[in-house]
């Protein structure tokens, strides 16, 4: 409890919530502070509650795009995303003769929408009712406090009334993937946990820019063969070599990118998951301290996330897309299969098919998203693996972070390099297509085109 | 039954306490909660047995039995304390054949910073032993379990297997051949005594010594009665058990796969006796499945049947399940595993197994130890609780400490009996007959501690006190204990077999004294004999053997039986054999080589709920003269995108052939076909019934084809509009009007499981096929069998038909109109999946004898308390699903586990956030009331097979005897096959179409049921289904001889000459 603070400030004026000539009370500037906690708290429950990669960037998506519909009446500058998103119509609209404060509506759709999507409802209210009684506590009058509650649960169920619409509940009964045992090149469950493919049907899911799940559908793997002298066999051995030749600094590399979610560690009878924050979630929390390193407001962070999520989620659907089209077999599989029974990769390989690998897609289109709204050589210390065990690294612009994430891989035992290659090239492609087709501003700023 | 002799008043200290380190846990040591051991026999010849405990941390202790239940602590006078740092097992035996019991003890060595070495501890017989393990070639500084003493070699003097134990986790499987590279440390060795000196022979001999053997559990017993021990071990995790087959030359070939249908996965102790009086040692195998609804939903479960295949198809291991196994001898090498039909299925983390007749009732008993101190598959554990508490210190110091392993739930148990039925069935008596604590009870022993003639249970527990249970059967039922003695190299007389015969009734045992887990059991045999006073024989057979018979035994004596060899015309009587009626044909002989393979396609990839599969309910198989030159031809219909086979029978066997037109046809699933004259034309015409469940909603590979025989060939037209998968084909002249007309029986609705499939009535007229009565026929429900027969005696032919989740329907023939009659009360409600006419009951009227899903199964029904299966869409999302939900103690559960239902209904994650809130909850709290009354609800009251009783035209239902439940019964074929003029009912089965959660059911051999009380096993016959799964039965005339056709999914059809012998 005591690590809560209240972050509205009475000071400071700049954008008023409701009409200022009717208003006796003006929350003013509210600090983001709001949006970035509960923000992380939807992150740490999604990492208790074990989503897998894909489904975590669906919730940021929904979660972020709620907080972000919410705010905008609020700022003349911003635009709703309304006809810009797949299937996203018109949101509900204030009341003009009601007084507001939209920030406190954009935190209560935040969480509202994040609640619904991850399980541990509990964990979230309880979180959530703290959030909400510090602006109750900030003097807002009731009726203005009631009034941003109402509006930002408007703005939630209408966020969440779309989101049932994305194919996601359907794709629950849809085909699990089955394993060809007798093709060495596809995909095969891998130890120790021998996990099931994990969302064969994502390329199902409703895009949210763009066009389909395969507009940017890259080169295939390489054609696979165990002969050693295939390029195929090559690319294996790279990565077997990498392994068997890493420094600490490729290990530290591969380690805090590593955003596994759901590390099953056997000892004997003895098991227990090792969960790390999500590769959506770890660029979610470099938005978060990208913005605060900016000093973005409230409805720039809004922007932020919102942004970046989509970049997110799009980037996981293309990649899926690829990964169950050439459902090619992992390096793990491959290495012990044909080259070293005993090899381990460095990580543990995560339960789907390699070609390409997310992590490259995702990060490169984050990192886009990123380097057009904070700049191209934006300094910054990455700390979010802290909590996990692992040191900050620093970075000196998004891409820096994003190259070093996409090889990572390589460094980690689970990705050949041509996955990587494609990967990145699919992430900047999502991420293009993503800056050039939402808007968030009336007025074009450092917006491409 | 049992009162606990309170060890401290008795004079017994010994308490195996564990004292987990920061360092050295059950994280740094994977058995770190196996416990110690405990070996009994009389050390001093006062006829009284004495006993001996082995600690892991603590010291041995050595208690001489000095009668009144009164013992004295002589453990620093005999010097057996023990000097290795972790103890194990311990056994006794007389290893320099002095007539004296030594001890042999086990150690872990070389693991962390575990020191010394397995101890032998020689017997000066002055109640003084000497540690003489190095001279003796026995001082294995290795990661031992347990040993067992034997004379593998017949050569009169006691060799030992010793039982180790990987410590490594299993990061993966690795390939099964891992087994064939010898490791130090943790390969079992076979050691051959050469006299001075014990010999490591396990190459030579042919055994297994690789990391991947977790060897926990070990049993040597004669189970093929060739006068050669054969040997059991049961190994941990994903490697196989080991089933070694003396070969009586000094090696042995390890075939459990052959032997087994599936083994416990978790193996852990394990015991050998004869429990069902045919002469042939049964085996049971424990593992570590909770009984209690809480702890089973709560702990991890079976592996997710992908994995399974994996592990089975791509890394070479045998089908393996976590729960116990009970594998009953059917006297061929092979055993039929019963342990849930048999009751003793789950038992928790069980330890050890001990067969005895604790009530001297005649039948051999069942104790069970169990329990562990912190449960390790605890899903909350393993998924949040360790995340959260100890992740971040594991990764960074690799120490885990005492609180994070604290954060996993207690699994203290109680220990388990079961009291035998001298049949498959055993009763849970462990509330009555023992005392009720919890506790974790590992090594455990048999003994006759006060020498009152019943047998007491000693167990070694940790962290406690030993706990003694004094048998309290006394005189209120009669006994005879044997001891043996036999040459000077094996004094005990290890290998012997005594007989007891009594009012015809036999009983077998074994002289080895490895039994359970990490222990040795009182050399003595013993023998429960009820009110008997006077035994009508008994004969020991000899290691050597020879054989001894003595004749009116008295009773409630200890019988001291010396070898004195006597003419070998002494003849010991297994279960009679009736003559065989079958002899199997080698498929190139007569040319018939089909075998069916099933296409990749996994039901549950799709439906992740199913109770089973649809997709495996072919091949087709249909007998017929199809190229019209007077000779039986066959047809085996083809799975997905195989097309199917035609066998033309010629003058010197059966040939493959093509019939161009109709093999083009390879993109359906055929499941059942028939070959008949349709069209008149005097010509066979080819009817195919297809599924296959891939193909669903209007796909046009689901129609059934119809080939009618013409001038050119053949020419294909499609029943239209019904899409479902076909079960049945039963053709038949219902109207009288002289052409064959033809009912459909459909199971399934593809990718709807749980919706009505439409079967129909298609009536000939000039060979164009018709629906008839459409609608009444189309909602018979999932029908999986029919029969055409008038069941009435109205002289019209009626047709009655079976099917899952449904009661037998019959259908009265009313001059070509069908209606349904009622002929038997309600509640018949079954999986049925076969049915036959047959006069069972031998009254002069026709029974129906039914096959259903058998009682060898996790699922259970009553007419009380009915299975039920949930038919909805639980998610609205526009596709219904299923659930399976069965009673305990009158309250609904659903069948599955969180992790599986939330797989299909992701929703219940939100409802449930952790497997403790889920665990208990029965259906409706799982479930709204609103998404339950949405759906529809199927029952099933009866998972017997058995036969309908025809009392004067109403019929009950009669279950057969336990040997036809071990698994579904799919196939039945009414024939004469004997030729005495009598028709009987050949029975097939076996089906592998289930979740790991289910295992697999491949123990039914087959049968013939001649009547009610005449019922003949497979082995006796002449035909062996055992782990086949059988589709149809047909026969064809080849050369003037009958062959019976026995098609089987997914693999080689078999082919068996009908001898015809009565």
């Amino acid at each position: 409890m005591k690590r809560f603070i209240v972050f509205i400030s009475i000071l400071g004026i700049v954008f008023s919530c409701g009409k200022k000539e009717e208003v006796a009370f003006d929350p003013g500037d509210v600090d983001p502070g709001h949006l970035h906690h509960t923000m992380k708290k939807i992150t740490d429950i999604i990492v208790h509650d074990i989503f897998s990669p894909p489904v975590a960037s669906r919730i940021y998506a929904y979660s972020s795009i709620a907080a972000y519909e919410a705010a905008v009446p609020g700022n003349p500058n911003f635009v709703s995303l309304a006809g810009q998103l797949h299937g996203l119509e018109e949101l509900p609209k204030p009341d003009s003769a009601k007084q507001y404060c939209f920030e406190l509506a954009s935190v209560h759709a935040l969480a509202v929408v994040g609640k619904a999507l991850i399980f541990s409802e509990a964990e979230m209210q309880a979180f959530h009712d703290q959030t909400l009684a510090a602006f109750k506590n900030s003097g807002m009058p009731k009726a203005m406090y009631e009034n941003s509650i109402a509006y930002g649960s408007e703005v939630a169920k209408h966020i969440l009334e779309w989101s049932g619409k994305d194919n996601y509940k359907q794709t629950r009964t849809f085909e699990k993937y089955t394993v060809p045992l007798h093709d060495p090149g596809k995909w095969k469950p891998t130890p120790p946990a021998y996990m099931e493919g994990i969302e064969p049907s994502w390329n199902k899911i409703r895009t949210f820019v763009i066009d389909s799940a395969s507009q940017f559908v890259p080169k295939p793997p390489t054609p696979f063969s165990s002969d050693v002298k295939s390029q195929f066999y090559k690319e294996a051995l790279e990565v077997y070599e990498a392994v068997k030749s890493t420094n600490s600094e490729y290990e530290e590399i591969a380690n805090f990118w590593d955003c596994n979610p759901f590390k099953m560690n056997v000892r004997g009878h003895v098991m227990f998951a090792t969960k790390k924050i999500s590769p959506g979630g770890h660029w979610i929390n470099i938005t978060n301290l990208s913005c605060k390193l900016a000093n973005h407001d409230f409805f720039e962070t809004a922007e932020a996330y919102a942004l970046v999520s989509v970049a997110l989620a799009d980037g996981f659907i293309v990649c899926w897309d690829e990964k169950y089209r050439s459902k090619l077999v992992r390096p793990e599989t491959f290495i012990n299969q044909f080259i070293d029974e005993d090899w381990l990769p460095l990580l543990q390989t995560p339960p789907f098919p390699e070609h390409t690998s997310g992590h490259s897609v995702i990060s490169t289109a984050a990192a886009d998203v990123l380097t057009t709204l904070f700049g191209d050589n934006f300094h910054f210390v990455d700390s979010t693996e802290l909590e996990f065990g692992l040191p900050a690294r620093t970075f000196s612009s998004f891409k820096q972070a994003s190259d070093e994430a996409a090889i990572s891989r390589l460094y980690g035992g689970i990705h050949y390099r041509p996955a990587i290659d494609e990967g990145v090239k699919q992430g900047h492609q999502v991420g293009d297509w993503v800056l050039r087709h939402v808007r968030t501003r009336k007025e074009h700023l450092a917006w491409k085109e | 039954m049992f009162e606990v002799l309170e060890p401290v008043k008795a004079g017994i200290d010994f308490e195996n306490t564990l004292t987990p380190t920061d360092d050295f846990n059950i994280i740094d040591y994977l058995y770190f909660y196996n416990g110690g051991g405990v070996a009994v026999g009389d050390i001093n010849g006062d006829g009284l047995p004495d006993l001996f405990f082995s600690g892991n941390q603590v010291k041995n202790k050595l208690y001489l039995n000095k009668g009144n239940l009164e013992f004295e602590d002589i453990t620093d006078k005999a010097g057996v304390a023990g000097n290795s740092s972790w103890n194990t097992g311990s056994i006794m035996g007389d290893v320099n054949g002095d007539g004296l019991l030594d001890i042999y003890v086990c150690a872990v060595v070389g693991l962390k910073n575990l020191q010394g070495h397995n101890e032998l501890y020689i017997n000066n017989g002055d109640n003084t032993f000497t540690e003489r393990s190095v001279e003796f070639g026995l001082d294995f500084d290795t990661y031992s379990s347990s040993a067992a003493f034997l004379d593998y070699d017949l050569d009169g003097d006691l060799d030992i297997y010793l039982l180790n134990h990987a410590v490594h986790t299993p990061e993966s499987f690795g390939h099964a051949r891992l087994r064939n590279v010898r490791s130090y440390e943790s390969g079992d060795r076979l050691l051959r005594n050469d006299g001075e000196k014990f010999v490591d022979v396990s190459e030579e001999a042919g055994i297994y010594g690789g990391i991947t053997g977790y060897g926990l559990g070990i049993a040597i017993s004669d189970f093929n009665l060739d006068g050669y021990p054969d040997i059991y071990v049961g190994n941990d995790f994903h490697e196989d058990d080991y089933f070694y087959l003396n070969n009586g030359d000094g090696t042995f070939k390890e075939i459990s796969k052959y032997v087994f249908s599936h083994t416990s996965k978790f193996s852990m102790g394990c015991d050998v006796s004869d429990i069902n009086h045919d002469g042939y040692p049964d085996l049971i195998t424990l593992d570590m499945l909770a009984e209690d609804e809480v702890v089973q939903k709560r702990s991890e479960g079976d592996e997710s049947i992908n994995t399974l295949r994996m592990r089975t198809g791509g890394y070479g291991y045998n089908y393996q399940f976590p729960r116990n196994m009970l594998h009953i001898n059917r006297g061929n090498n092979q055993f039929m595993e019963t342990a849930l039909l048999s009751g003793v299925a789950a038992t928790d983390w069980s330890w050890s197994a001990l067969f005895s007749d604790f009530d001297q009732d005649g039948n051999q008993d069942l104790f069970i130890s169990n329990g562990i101190p912190k449960r390790p598959n605890d899903l909350d554990y393993i998924k949040f609780v360790s995340s959260e508490q100890i992740v971040s210190k594991m990764e960074a110091t690799k120490l885990v400490d005492q609180k994070a392993l604290a954060l996993m739930p207690s699994g203290y148990a109680q220990n388990y009996v079961f009291k035998g039925s001298g049949g498959l069935k055993f009763e849970n008596m462990s509330a009555r007959w023992l005392p009720q604590e919890k506790t974790c009870s590992t090594a455990t022993a048999f003994a006759d501690l006060d020498n009152d003639g019943d047998l007491d249970i000693i167990v070694n527990n940790v962290d406690g006190k030993p706990g003694i249970y004094i048998n309290q059967t006394n005189t209120s039922a009669n006994y005879l204990k044997v001891k043996l003695k036999y040459n000077q190299s094996n004094p005990f007389a290890f290998g012997s077999r005594v007989y007891s015969y009594n009012n015809g009734i036999m009983q077998v045992k074994e002289m080895y004294t490895a039994r359970g887990f990490q222990s040795s059991s009182e050399p003595v045999v013993h023998f429960g004999v009820d009110n008997v006073t006077v035994i009508d024989s008994v004969i020991v057979m000899w290691p050597n053997g020879d054989r001894q018979k003595l004749t009116a035994i008295n009773s409630n004596q200890t019988l001291t039986i010396s070898y004195n060899a006597q003419p070998s015309s002494i003849v010991v009587q297994n279960k009679e054999e009736p003559g065989r009626i079958f002899e199997q044909v080698d498929l190139n002989n007569i040319g018939i080589t089909y075998e069916h393979k099933e296409d990749n396609y996994t039901d549950f990839d799709r439906l992740k709920l199913l109770p089973y599969q649809q997709s495996d309910r072919g091949p087709a198989t249909a007998i017929g003269d199809i190229n019209n030159d007077g000779l039986t031809d066959i047809h085996f219909g083809g799975s997905k995108h195989m097309p199917g086979q035609f066998f033309i029978q010629t003058e010197s066997g059966f040939l493959k052939t093509s019939i161009i037109n109709i093999l083009k046809d390879s993109i359906k699933e055929d499941n059942q076909s028939i070959m008949a004259d349709f069209t008149m034309d005097g010509k066979a015409d080819l009817y195919i019934g297809t599924g296959g469940a891939d193909f669903y909603n209007r796909s046009a590979p689901l129609l059934d084809s119809y080939y009618k025989s013409s001038e050119s060939g053949f020419i294909l037209t499609e029943i239209e509009g019904y899409f479902e998968n076909v079960s049945c084909l039963q053709p038949f002249d219902f109207d009288g009007d002289g052409d064959l007309d033809l009912f459909v029986g459909a199971q399934s609705v593809s990718n709807d499981f749980g919706a009505t499939p439409k079967s129909y009535l298609l009536v000939n007229n000039n060979g164009q096929l018709a629906p008839h009565q459409a609608e009444f026929f189309e909602n018979l429900g999932m029908v999986t069998d029919a029969v055409w027969d008038d069941y009435n005696g109205d002289g019209q032919v009626d047709l009655i038909v079976v099917g899952e989740w449904m009661s037998p329907v019959f259908l009265k023939n009313n001059r070509g109109k069908f209606e349904r009659d009622k002929v038997f009360l309600e509640g018949l409600h079954g999986l049925w999946q076969a049915i036959a006419p047959l006069d069972v009951d031998s009254d002069g009227d026709t029974d129906y004898v039914l096959g259903n899903w058998g009682l060898n199964s996790r699922f259970k029904a009553t007419n009380g308390h009915p299975m039920r299966m949930y038919y909805g869409d639980f998610d609205d999302n526009g596709k219904s699903e299923t659930i399976v939900a069965i009673a305990r103690d009158g309250k609904y559960y659903p069948l599955d586990g969180l992790d599986m239902l939330a797989s299909q209904l992701p929703v219940l994650r939100k409802k449930f956030t952790s497997y403790e809130s889920f665990a208990g909850k029965t259906i409706d709290q799982i479930f709204t009331k609103d998404q339950l009354n949405k759906a529809t609800v199927y029952e099933v009251h009866e998972l017997a097979s058995g036969f309908l009783r025809n009392n004067n035209g109403v019929f009950d239902f009669v279950q057969f005897v336990d040997n036809l439940q071990v698994a579904p019964i799919l196939s039945l074929m009414r024939y004469d096959f004997d030729l005495d003029g009598r028709e009987e009912i050949l029975v097939g089965g076996n089906y592998f179409g289930v979740q790991p959660f289910h295992g697999r059911f491949g123990s039914f051999g087959g049968a013939i049921i001649k009547s009610e009380s005449d019922i003949r096993l497979s082995q006796s016959i002449g035909v062996n289904f055992f782990n086949q799964s059988v589709r149809h039965f047909n026969i064809v005339s080849f050369k003037n001889e009958k062959f019976l056709i026995v098609t089987i999914n997914n693999g080689k059809c078999q082919v068996y000459k009908i001898l015809g012998k009565k």
